[in-house]
């Protein structure tokens, strides 16, 4: 039972950190960009959390004009990007840029169905239809097709990164908990079994001796 | 104000982690020194154990001294170096 309950809150925690670590981090999909538009959303809902922040500098108010980036996958199956700014909040892509962005974006689009104009979009977050998520672009640049190939360093490097970590601070921790805890704990142990015996044998005195 | 917060907020975290880093590191030195101080005593039993906290402290002057120790101060600089990056490449590249 232990051995289970300890494995599903390792296993939870592993899971949450993995999400975040994919939400977080930067990927690139190839794309055409088919059209940019600007569309004013409401902020306060369920998805909040998914929502950048107002350009750096602007006030904060519950609804405010979004850019949005409309694509089509290689695989003919659509993507949408939300465009903001992160200024300097969470996640730490300092992108101040998102007018120049949706520029550039603009300036890719495809002008017809055979256009063959393929973008790699930089985004990260995830696109979940059933909350009105959107993944935020960073960077977009022309590609020569959708074959090709993009190998996601930072990404990688972050993996290895936050890997390292947690292996680095949970061996000083074993290390750590092998030389200083676990001798006291034995003896606090080995004390209380002493104490216990002696408090047993306290008890006894009050027994009624077998009569001989 | 959004910068100013932010720049508090990773300046009081990146010293919590200097400071860490630093006790850390004087603790693996100190440990270390105590390391060679019996070894040497192994291979020269003339040596006589009340000596050990001399050898350590002076150990201990040299790494106060060292590049190693300075070296913990890129605990500052790497990350608003990558920070720099950063806002270079995704704004202006």
């Amino acid at each position: 039972m232990a051995f289970y309950l300890k494995w599903l809150f390792w296993g939870s925690l592993a899971t949450i950190l993995a999400g975040f670590l994919y939400y977080t981090l930067p990927q690139t999909d190839v794309v055409r960009v088919v059209e940019t538009e600007v569309r004013r959303v409401d902020l306060g809902g369920e998805n909040t959390l998914f929502w950048s922040q107002p350009d750096a500098g602007q006030a904060v108010n519950d609804t405010r004009d979004v850019f949005f980036i409309q694509t089509e996958l290689p695989n003919g199956r659509p993507m949408v990007y939300r465009n903001e700014d992160t200024g300097w909040g969470w996640p730490p892509y300092f992108k101040f840029d998102t007018a120049n962005l949706q520029t550039q974006a603009s300036a890719l689009r495809t002008r017809d169905i055979d256009d063959q104009r393929w973008a790699a979009i930089r985004h990260y977050g995830v696109r979940i239809p059933y909350l009105s998520i959107y993944p935020n672009a960073v960077t977009i640049r022309a590609v020569d097709g959708p074959d090709v190939r993009i190998i996601p360093w930072i990404a990688i490097i972050c993996w290895i990164l936050v890997i390292s970590f947690i292996w680095f601070v949970t061996a000083r921790w074993l290390r750590f908990k092998r030389r200083y805890i676990s001798p006291r704990v034995d003896r606090a142990d080995a004390w209380y079994d002493d104490k216990t015996g002696r408090f047993s044998r306290w008890v006894d005195t009050w027994r009624s001796k077998p009569r001989s | 104000m959004a910068f100013v917060r932010l720049l508090v907020m990773l300046l009081a975290v990146l010293t919590v982690v200097y400071f860490c880093v630093s006790i850390y590191s004087r603790m693996a030195r100190r440990e270390k020194l105590e390391r060679e101080f019996e070894l040497e005593r192994l291979s020269d039993p003339s040596i006589s154990p009340a000596e050990k906290d001399e050898f350590v402290k002076r150990g201990m002057v040299d790494y106060d001294g060292s590049l190693r120790k300075r070296l913990i101060l890129l605990v500052y600089v790497v990350p608003l170096a990558v920070i720099g990056t950063i806002i270079y490449t995704v704004n202006h590249m």
